[in-house]
């Protein structure tokens, strides 16, 4: 009876994790299914075959859209970006978390209650700084803006992890010889790294995925990342679903990549800097 | 040491002057243009007139700028001080702000047909700020098969033919008229033609024109008896509530329309002749069977006739602040010379407003096309508002078509939404 | 010689003192790109401001023509029920997988990935599948439907204007359900197990756990969650363009849509007004969200931050 019982219990279970994990992979699978139908198929024919698959789709949605050019300007533009958002909010996380000062605390208010403002509010007036700067259209300006962008979060999610962070590790670094900012890069900075790798993810997704500045800032086709190229294939082929499938296949696959190759930090970062913040 | 520390530095600036020098030399001698284009489809075909136009001239260079939204980006180009040479973008809230140049001296209208010159003409300073090469036509495409398969003989030049004439095709099983309900701009057009076609006719093109620039109320009647927006909204409902609108009105997109078409199973529908090109990728066999007519009139007494949007397409322009005006025009004129426009008309399928270029072979149902431009009363496209155009417009249309609106509270709030952005735009 | 010594001193002092500075690059990103151009939108709102030219000043015109402004308040009132209903939805359902998916193994660990998968596309994307989906013509549903032969009974329900806003829900709920679940499976994780052995002593049931342990030590979980989910539902805009542009007619329309029209619709100085009476109706929730929280028994860090 018992016996039963629990493997009754391991059934609904097993049933329950299978329907989650369908529900959130619909999308995902009719992406695929799209992208691996000849174009001509109908809606009915791509949903039921699963013997034959074209793979032209994808060397057709390469070769039509900027897809190559793209990617390589998403990459430049993510690293770029999460490299000096690493550098910049960790320091500033630090500072916040340790020091008292009043403008410290201050910008950190500052900083919280910015994440409440709508992003369509700094729209206008933030072209009209871009132009000033002559930084349409270049990578550093991008780079310098997403990195901006992103600061509050990730400055929150550093601080709270800091503070958890026992003094005594710089004090003794501070002891044998360091300045106090030497002593945060070489001691402290290492052991953030749960924080780091969350920070890559969840940030870095978003600067990928960006959308919402690039296509004002980002015009010329040669300069277009992944989203921007996505979204015109879309707008001009828009007919023809299986390209489309298989170039929105082509912009998710570097996120998913990332995602899996980091999953284990992520939890450990948002855990220890979440939390405790 | 000293003096060697001298003649270094001596050396140096030296070195730097002839920089700074040369460096000058070569800026004036190269120019470089920016030409701010919206429209998506041609930004191919200019690129590689670019590429020969630079062969040509290597001292001009030319940078094309292309924006899904241009207008915006060249307010926002205005407002950062960094205005482009030319655009394709035509405002008429930017001209009566003088921010364009006088094109009315160029040589090329020479070779422009009258009646595009006029369209080109801002009818408050009779003069043009922007040369268009090209014309567009609007009407109503229908499916010559399904009208023979349900006994319709003739094309249907009043309302409640035509009204008809979509029930019979219901009846049988097709889509009466095919609108794709989610992309508003559509929806806009159906009020520029259908509503404002009513001031267009009644009033004539230019002084129709002026009273939409102006939005002289006195002349367009927004409100009030016979109100062309109230007899717009009414019939509309009615073209709803006798069922010859498409089920899936709401959520139908652009490409749904245009494939419902091609494929047959719908009777009629509205669109310009930029879409024959997707109709006809989609089933090239429908070219023998398309037709196209004019709007028949929503207001048979006060505009009797049918009518046919015919206006400009493809628009240049040239700002007023630009610093090389003569090489822009040199890179216009190689845009407009007539071998090229040839092209440039089968690639956008639509006929030549130069009266010297072979567009022959514009299209292949061109004579159609022709005949229906001759069977209605041509009209332009309406001059809006910026803030409240045929996207806004087709919201509301959308509105009404669930029942947010009574044709009365949608005519109340066309106006005072056309009013609110009329005095926004013009402030 | 005292050229070197005065050098070593200064590299010394700026050694020692570089660290006062660490926040200076962060500040400086912050005010370029941030802070001035809200300084700039604020500004903005107090004029009639219509994209070129010059800006007239209007003082509290455009606020007053807020509070009058209907489509206004439709948009705050579609923004409001939307965040109404994702915020517990995303939390009942994210908190529902990860007490679901708690135990360690393998198993679990791919069911969490495929549900976090979601998040990583971009809303956009995920909207132009789901048009894909849910359309009349050939969609996914439609020929699903039609190979049971029902294909006349389907309605794509994006163009009901009462059940519109539902479906979005629905689809900004399931792509971002992994986010508010890795959270609270992080949370859980950190829930030392004595506490629960010592309960099953004291002879509680899987409910009375479920209480007065998990709950109350989820707490900074559930802040976090309840706050950015807050924040990111009253903002809500791509996947809203993407799906239904605000239609039909108004009835999905949401506050961030408005703005964004208004503001390239010749309205920029009202769309900036209304911009800030959006952060004032983000920020009460927010503050209320945090005091209601901290009132309760939830176990939260006693931190200054």
């Amino acid at each position: 009876m018992k016996i039963f019982k629990t493997s009754l219990k391991w059934l609904f279970y097993a049933l329950a994790l299978v329907v989650i994990a369908s529900f959130s992979i619909i999308p995902l699978f009719v992406l695929f299914k799209l992208s691996v139908s000849a174009p001509g198929e109908t809606m009915a024919e791509t949903l039921t075959n699963f013997t034959t698959w074209y793979w032209g789709n994808y060397t057709s949605a390469w070769n039509s859209s900027n897809l190559g050019t793209a990617i390589g300007n998403s990459l430049i533009i993510t690293l770029g970006a999460l490299v000096i958002l690493i550098f910049v909010s960790s320091m500033a996380g630090y500072a916040i978390a340790r020091s008292k000062k009043w403008y410290n605390q201050t910008f950190f208010k500052a900083l919280l209650l910015s994440m409440m403002l709508p992003a369509v509010l700094t729209t206008v007036p933030l072209y009209i700084i871009m132009k000033f700067i002559h930084g349409i259209n270049t990578y550093w300006a991008m780079i310098l803006l997403l990195a901006a962008q992103t600061l509050p979060f990730s400055i929150f999610v550093y601080a709270g992890f800091i503070r958890g962070v026992p003094k005594e590790i710089e004090e003794a670094a501070i002891v044998d010889g360091c300045t106090p900012f030497t002593a945060f890069w070489r001691v402290v900075f290492p052991i953030l790294k749960p924080v780091t790798a969350s920070i890559v993810i969840i940030q870095g997704v978003s600067i990928w995925n960006n959308y919402g500045q690039a296509v004002y800032f980002l015009t010329q086709p040669n300069m277009e990342t992944l989203p921007l190229a996505i979204n015109s294939f879309f707008s001009k082929y828009s007919a023809n679903w299986h390209e489309m499938a298989a170039a929105a296949l082509i912009g998710i696959a570097p996120t998913i990549i990332v995602f899996v190759a980091f999953q284990r930090y992520f939890v450990k970062g948002l855990t220890a800097g979440a939390i405790k913040g | 040491m000293k003096m060697t520390k001298m003649t270094m530095s001596g050396a140096l600036l030296a070195l730097l002057a002839t920089c700074t020098l040369t460096g000058c030399n070569k800026t004036s001698e190269a120019v470089t243009l920016t030409f701010l284009n919206g429209k998506s489809e041609v930004v191919d075909w200019i690129d590689t007139e670019i590429a020969a136009f630079e062969t040509a001239n290597p001292t001009i260079k030319v940078n094309q700028v292309f924006e899904t939204d241009a207008s915006s980006a060249l307010k926002v180009d205005i407002n950062a001080g960094d205005i482009p040479d030319i655009t394709s973008v035509y405002e008429t809230s930017l001209v009566n702000s003088g921010y364009y140049y006088d094109m009315s001296g160029l040589d090329a209208w020479s070779r422009v047909s009258g009646s595009i010159k006029e369209l080109c003409t801002d009818p408050l300073t009779s003069k043009q700020y922007r040369l268009a090469t090209n014309r567009a036509t609007a009407g109503l495409f229908y499916n010559k098969d399904i009208f023979t398969a349900c006994g319709i003989t003739s094309e249907p030049t009043v309302w409640a033919d035509f009204v008809s004439d979509l029930q019979k095709a219901v009846a049988k099983g097709y889509s009466g008229l095919y609108m794709g309900g989610s992309a508003t701009w559509m929806l806009g057009h159906l009020m520029e033609f259908w509503g404002h076609g009513i001031i267009k006719e009644s009033l004539g093109n230019v002084a129709a024109n002026l009273a939409f620039i102006n939005n002289d109320q006195t002349k367009l009647k927004f409100t009030g008896t016979n109100s062309p927006i109230k007899t717009f909204a009414t019939k509309f409902l009615e073209l709803k509530t006798d069922g010859v609108l498409n089920s899936d009105f709401l959520t139908a997109s652009y490409d749904d329309q245009l494939e419902n078409f091609a494929t047959g199973k719908a009777a009629v529908i509205s669109q310009g002749m930029w879409a024959l090109s997707s109709i006809e990728k989609d089933n090239p066999s429908m070219h023998s069977k398309i037709g196209f007519m004019p709007y028949p009139s929503m207001d048979a007494t006060l505009a009797p006739n049918p009518v046919i949007l015919s206006d400009v397409d493809s628009g240049y322009s040239i700002m007023k602040a630009s610093a090389h005006k003569d090489e822009a025009i040199k890179f216009l004129n190689f845009l407009w010379s007539s071998a090229n426009q040839a092209e440039y008309c089968k690639l956008v399928s639509s006929p030549s407003a130069f009266t010297d270029v072979d567009d022959s072979d514009w299209s292949d149902i061109s004579t159609v096309v022709d005949a229906a431009l001759t069977k209605g009363t041509n009209i332009g496209y309406s001059s809006t508002p910026s803030g409240f155009g045929g996207g806004e417009c087709g919201t509301l249309i959308q509105g009404l078509y669930i029942g947010d609106y009574t044709p009365d509270t949608f005519t109340t709030t066309y106006a005072s939404d056309w009013n609110t952005a009329y005095t926004a735009a013009n402030a | 010689m005292k050229l070197a010594k005065v050098r070593k001193s200064f590299s010394r002092a700026v050694g020692d003192n570089l660290h006062k500075w660490m926040i200076l690059p962060a500040f400086l990103l912050f005010l370029t790109f941030v802070l001035i151009p809200l300084a700039f939108s604020f500004g903005l709102s107090f004029t009639s401001w219509n994209g070129i030219g010059k800006a007239d000043f209007v003082g509290l015109a455009n606020f007053a023509t807020f509070f009058s402004d209907e489509r206004a308040g439709n948009a705050v009132k579609n923004s409001v029920v939307f965040a109404a209903c994702s915020v517990p939805l995303l939390n009942v359902l994210g908190l529902g997988y990860a007490l679901l998916l708690d135990h360690k193994n393998s198993f679990n660990k791919v069911v969490k990935a495929i549900v976090y998968v979601p998040a990583v596309i971009s809303p956009l994307i995920m909207g132009y599948i789901w048009l894909l989906v849910l359309k009349d013509n050939y969609g996914v549903i439609f020929t699903i439907f039609g190979l049971f032969g029902a294909s006349g009974s389907y309605a794509n329900l994006l163009g009901d204007k009462d059940l519109a806003l539902v479906v979005i829900i629905l689809i900004n709920a399931f792509q971002y359900v992994g986010l508010t679940m890795t959270i609270y499976s992080a949370g859980l994780q950190s829930i030392p197990v004595d506490l629960y052995e010592s309960a099953s002593v004291d002879g509680a049931s899987w409910w009375q756990k479920f209480l007065h342990i998990t709950l109350p030590m989820l707490g900074p979980s559930i802040l976090i969650n309840i706050i950015t989910n807050i924040i990111g539902s009253l903002g809500i805009f791509d996947l809203v363009v993407s799906l239904t542009s605000g239609g039909p007619g108004y009835h999905t329309e949401t506050l961030s849509l408005y703005i964004y029209r208004l503001a390239y619709g010749a309205r920029s100085g009202y769309a900036s007004a209304i911009a800030v009476m959006m952060f004032f109706i983000i920020l009460i929730p927010v503050l209320i969200a945090y005091f209601i929280m901290k009132k309760s028994n939830l176990y939260l860090n006693e931190d200054e931050g």
